[in-house]
């Protein structure tokens, strides 16, 4: 054990300091943006010193945007919705997919096992726009572009490789022997699967699951080709700030503090789990 | 070198937001020239931080550590002239085993014919001539051990400190390997100080034993000290594979002696062993009236059969005959008590059966039941069988 | 009557053979430990027969009726493992209640047959605890009660007490039987310590090299071990091996060490260079010179729980461990001195050198008739 002198406290303080400041930086500078006047906001220099305003809030809100031109409709809390059905169908359609596939390729080692598991990876290094464009064409065909359907199913190319690779780790974490002990006990498997092997990787899969709805949430490029504006998530939407008249800093700084919230909140939510996640191993035989 | 002295030695530490441990709690002990000491207790009990403070690698709190009567609180390690085996090995991985071994001596600048024999005698000693030419990552955990000993008895350093030095050591060469190392620090009289958790080790090694328990020193005694004199409770059924079979008595007033009692473990008085003691036996005031004792015996000192010269016998039934090809163990319950009696031979005693047991009055140690201060090592026979 | 049958199993994993052909037959309500080295395929024998694992080649038999067939559940059995495989998220009394709930059995029969197991392992008073807040002495209870509640008739307990400390499985060592004849259960107890092997098995079984090098009751393993590694095996201090001759002559066999001639009782066989073993406790050692005596220096002495061991240099430099009791021991001040030891012929086992088999035995291990 070293003991630890005030000097070296000191320096540490600071170096933290730099790096927090660093990463937190453009998150505050765009927090102030919302509250400020497109004219504020392009003041030459900038400044921290303004009269804050809810205007920006108030136009995403009330869904009339003032410009020089005129007042916009914009859907924002629409999209906003969107984004919420989007990200949580993604998520809750890939848990009941990918956990039992996890469960499956960590416990049972079955012929082109490690090779199906690959190419489930895979999907996640293709170039979305590679993709895209036949993509387009089919679902013009089967009709499913600009439906939730359609691009809940698209979105499970960044959902269900996560959650299965994640969770699948979790579940090679759990001694073998605890699900033995529990078949011996007289359980069948699914019942060992779901009283023992899902419980205790649950943290885990808490914790891809945070990680996918992040992921499906933040996606842009899916949704702007595969979705018109009533079903646009907030992402796509956000292109509405760029009128005509010009780019709606205020505007698009507010929408940006609005669409983090959901995420923060869950994240929050979930990080009782994502702690005990790392710790799993303290729980284990 | 001269004697080694810890004199009140104390280590707390300081945790941030958690309250301070007292991990070694004013010990006192004297390792003479040429000693070997084991520090001895289960994990926890403060024995690893006193060797890394005799080492040098943990502040003293407070107290003094001495060599000669020279302070060597705040010498740093390399000015302490020891040499030490850890328990994570520590091998240096690109060296050969050879040259891991030889590594302190090269740095003394000896001779190269003289540390070349050297090293070719500790090795045969340790069972690792045969991989003086590879490399730490290639071998087992028992091999790496047996380095990492060997590297520390090669030197001839003030103090050898040794950190659980055969944990990992193979089952079938613990035996011979600890009677070469003992006979090995003998004759080059090394000091050594070593700690380890398992009492079998610090029984067959060391001439001295420190037990240690939460930080506190219990007992610090020789192997045979500490099993046929324990100081207290605590160490007599700490010490000992199996341990003293201890018996929780009430003293009682009776006749013209006194009169022990064994307690169920509810409080109550069983009438399974009562032992009479004549006055004059034992101090009268250690036997006043109502005072709550214990009373404990070896396993192998009590004797098979029912000898009421010796002292008690107890009747009970066999529960377990477990011969172990040099000795027997038998469990024995009596009334509401299992007792366990080993001995060298076997026993035509199998499970079930009656059996009478005598215990030996002089092999019988007496406890205070609240404190658990040993009051007496041996009952008086003589008296007492009359 | 035979209720579990290893009929020649075999299991390998990938290109590595970890158990060849084993065969193994236990007797109702027989406790065999199965004992060896670690990494000898102890483990996966276990769970070949309860069934988390399925054997290449061979069968496995439960009271007459093959199971290699069956799942896990379908089997029956209780098991108990070394670190205890306790369900984290399920307090004491629902880890003990798993295998009774399994069956279906109504909340008041699950209540009262985890609390009467409980209290045959002195639980009761952690059942509402969870896994993490229990000792390991707790655990290794709860772990147990679990294998037991349902009132298995096959028992399989793979080194229950490794991660016990020294005396907490010392006291399990001297209370298991007593705890397994009320079970009535067929036993195998997996151990990699001789000690707990014999004193647990009624029978050992020793798993060497994946294969059982040897079957048979305690005693007779002991004091007439089928090859050297057995013969190391067990024993603490371990067997003295030295090599040596066989010589046949009209008497007889006979074997040579340090110098003097030793008859064996073996069947005569050819002369072959040879092991001949000496048990440690089997060596008397005598300060004053014996009738016989080998004269010797005794270099250490280093207690060994209720015995002691003697370090022995006899003059052509051979290094023998003797033994002798506590009392015997304190005769031997620190340092080096002179004494005599004294072999007992009836006491000498010959190994051959090459083999490793022990010389003049009628059969060589294998599985038990």
């Amino acid at each position: 054990m070293q003991r630890e002198t005030t000097r070296s406290r000191i320096v540490r303080g600071v170096l933290l300091a730099l790096v927090g400041l660093f990463f937190l930086f453009p998150i505050f500078w765009v927090f102030l943006m919302s509250f400020q006047t497109n004219q504020d906001i392009l003041r030459m220099p900038p400044s921290l010193f303004f009269t804050p305003t809810l205007d920006n809030y108030v136009a995403l809100i009330s869904g009339k945007l003032e410009t020089n031109a005129g007042t916009l409709e914009i859907k924002f809390m629409g999209n906003l919705l969107n984004s919420f059905i989007l990200a949580s169908c993604s998520v809750a359609l890939s848990i009941v997919l990918a956990i039992p596939a996890a469960y499956a390729f960590a416990r049972y080692k079955f012929r082109l096992g490690e090779d199906i598991a690959f190419t489930i990876l895979s999907f996640r290094f293709a170039p979305p726009l590679l993709v895209l464009v036949p993509l387009l064409s089919y679902f013009q065909m089967i009709g499913l572009v600009n439906t939730y359907i359609g691009l809940i199913w698209v979105y499970q190319l960044i959902t269900l490789p996560l959650i299965l690779w994640i969770t699948r780790g979790y579940f090679e974490d759990i001694s073998e022997d605890i699900e033995h002990a529990h078949r011996i006990d007289g359980h069948g498997w699914l019942k060992t699967f779901l009283k023992i092997a899902v419980p205790l990787a649950l943290p885990g899969i808490a914790a891809a699951a945070l990680l996918a709805f992040i992921f499906a949430w933040n996606n842009f490029v899916f949704a702007l080709i595969l979705a018109s504006a009533d079903k646009q998530p907030v992402t796509v939407g956000a292109l509405a700030f760029v009128t005509a008249s010009g780019i709606q800093y205020g505007q698009i700084a507010a929408a940006l503090i609005l669409s983090i919230i959901p995420t923060l909140i869950f994240a929050i939510a979930a990080q009782r789990y994502l702690v005990e996640g790392l710790s799993l191993g303290a729980v284990k035989g | 070198m001269s004697n080694l002295v810890l004199d009140s030695v104390t280590k707390i530490y300081n945790v941030k937001r958690e309250p301070d441990v007292l991990a070694v709690d004013a010990v006192d002990m004297t390792v003479n020239d040429g000693e070997i000491v084991g520090l001895l207790g289960s994990s926890g009990c403060g024995k690893t931080s006193t060797l890394r403070m005799i080492a040098g690698f943990e502040e003293v709190t407070s107290g003094d550590i001495r060599a000669g009567g020279r302070v060597l609180n705040d010498l740093a390690p390399a000015a302490r002239d020891i040499a030490m085996a850890f328990e994570g090995y520590a091998l240096y991985p690109p060296l050969k085993i050879r040259d891991n071994i030889a590594f302190g001596l090269l740095r003394d600048r000896r001779p190269r014919a003289e540390v070349d024999a050297k090293v070719k005698e500790i090795a045969g000693l340790l069972d690792i001539e045969d991989i003086l030419d590879r490399y730490p990552p290639t071998l087992s955990g028992g091999q790496q051990q047996r380095t990492s000993l060997a590297r520390a008895l090669v030197r001839s350093a003030d103090v050898h400190l040794l950190d659980e030095p055969m944990s990992q050591l193979e089952p079938q060469l613990r035996a011979i390997l600890r009677a070469r190392i003992k006979d090995y620090l003998i004759q080059n009289k090394l000091t050594t100080i070593f700690v380890t958790h398992d009492q079998t080790e610090a029984l067959a090694l060391a001439d001295r034993i420190a037990v240690m328990n939460d930080g506190k020193l219990m007992q610090y005694a020789t192997g045979d000290d500490l099993k046929d004199r324990p100081a207290n409770l605590y160490v007599a059924s700490f010490i000992g594979e199996p341990p003293m079979n201890i018996f929780r008595t009430l003293s009682r007033s009776g006749g013209d002696g006194r009169r022990l009692e064994i307690q169920t473990p509810d409080g109550g008085s069983a009438s399974a062993l009562a032992l009479d003691l004549p006055v004059g036996t034992v101090a009268d005031n250690d036997l006043t009236d109502g005072r709550k004792l214990a009373l404990g015996i070896r396993p192998h000192q009590i004797r098979f059969g029912s000898f009421t010269a010796l002292g008690p016998v107890l009747s009970g039934k066999v529960t377990s005959n477990q011969w172990l090809g040099d000795q027997t163990h038998l469990g024995i319950e009596t009334g509401s008590q299992l007792v366990i009696a080993v001995t060298d031979g076997t026993v035509d005693a199998p499970a079930d059966s009656d059996i009478e047991i005598t215990l030996p009055l002089d092999a019988l140690h007496l406890f205070d039941g609240d404190s658990g201060e040993a009051l007496h090592h041996g009952l008086n026979k003589r008296d007492a069988a009359a | 009557m035979t209720y579990l049958n290893l009929d020649h199993v075999t299991k390998r994993f990938k290109r590595e053979t970890v158990l060849d052909g084993v065969s193994l037959d236990v007797e109702r309500g027989e406790t065999v430990a199965i004992f060896g080295p670690s990494g000898a395929g102890k483990t996966v024998l276990l769970r070949l027969i309860a069934g988390v694992l399925d054997p290449d080649e061979g069968d496995v038999r439960i009271d007459g009726r093959s199971v290699v067939h069956e799942q896990p559940e379908e089997r029956g059995l209780g098991m108990a493992f070394q670190n205890f495989a306790l369900y984290p998220h399920m307090t004491a009394f629902d880890n003990i209640a798993s295998p009774l709930r399994a069956l279906g059995k109504s909340e008041t029969d699950v209540r009262q047959g985890v609390e009467r197991v409980a209290g045959l392992l002195q639980i009761d008073h952690v059942l509402t605890h969870l896994p993490k807040a229990l000792s390991n002495g707790q655990k290794q209870r709860t772990s147990l009660a679990r294998s037991l509640v349902r009132g298995p008739k096959l028992l399989l307990l793979d080194d229950p007490l490794r991660n016990v400390d020294a005396k907490l499985r010392y006291e399990m060592r001297i209370e298991l039987p007593r705890l397994l004849k009320q079970t009535d259960a067929t036993v195998l107890y997996v151990t990699q310590d001789y000690k707990e092997a014999m004193a647990l098995g009624d029978r050992i079984a020793v798993l060497d090299e994946n294969r059982f090098a040897q079957i048979d009751t305690p005693a007779t393993i002991y004091r007439h071990p089928a090859t050297t590694k057995v013969a190391r095996l067990l024993g603490d201090p371990t067997i003295n091996l030295k090599p040596t001759r066989l010589g046949v002559d009209g008497n007889g066999a006979s074997v040579e060490l340090f110098g003097q001639t030793f008859p064996l009782e073996v069947e005569p066989v050819d002369a072959v260079d040879c092991l001949v073993g000496i048990r440690p406790e089997h060596i008397k050692v005598s300060m004053t010179e014996t009738e016989n005596g080998q004269p010797a220096e005794l270099d250490a002495v280093t207690p060994l729980n209720v015995r002691s061991v003697l370090l022995l240099k006899t003059p052509d430099g051979g290094e023998f461990l003797a033994s002798c009791s506590e009392a015997e021991a304190a005769r031997f001040p620190r340092g080096h001195r002179q004494v005599w030891l004294t072999i007992a012929p009836e006491h000498l086992l010959a190994f051959d050198a090459e083999s490793g088999e022990r010389l003049g035995q009628r059969s060589a291990g294998g599985p038990a008739p």
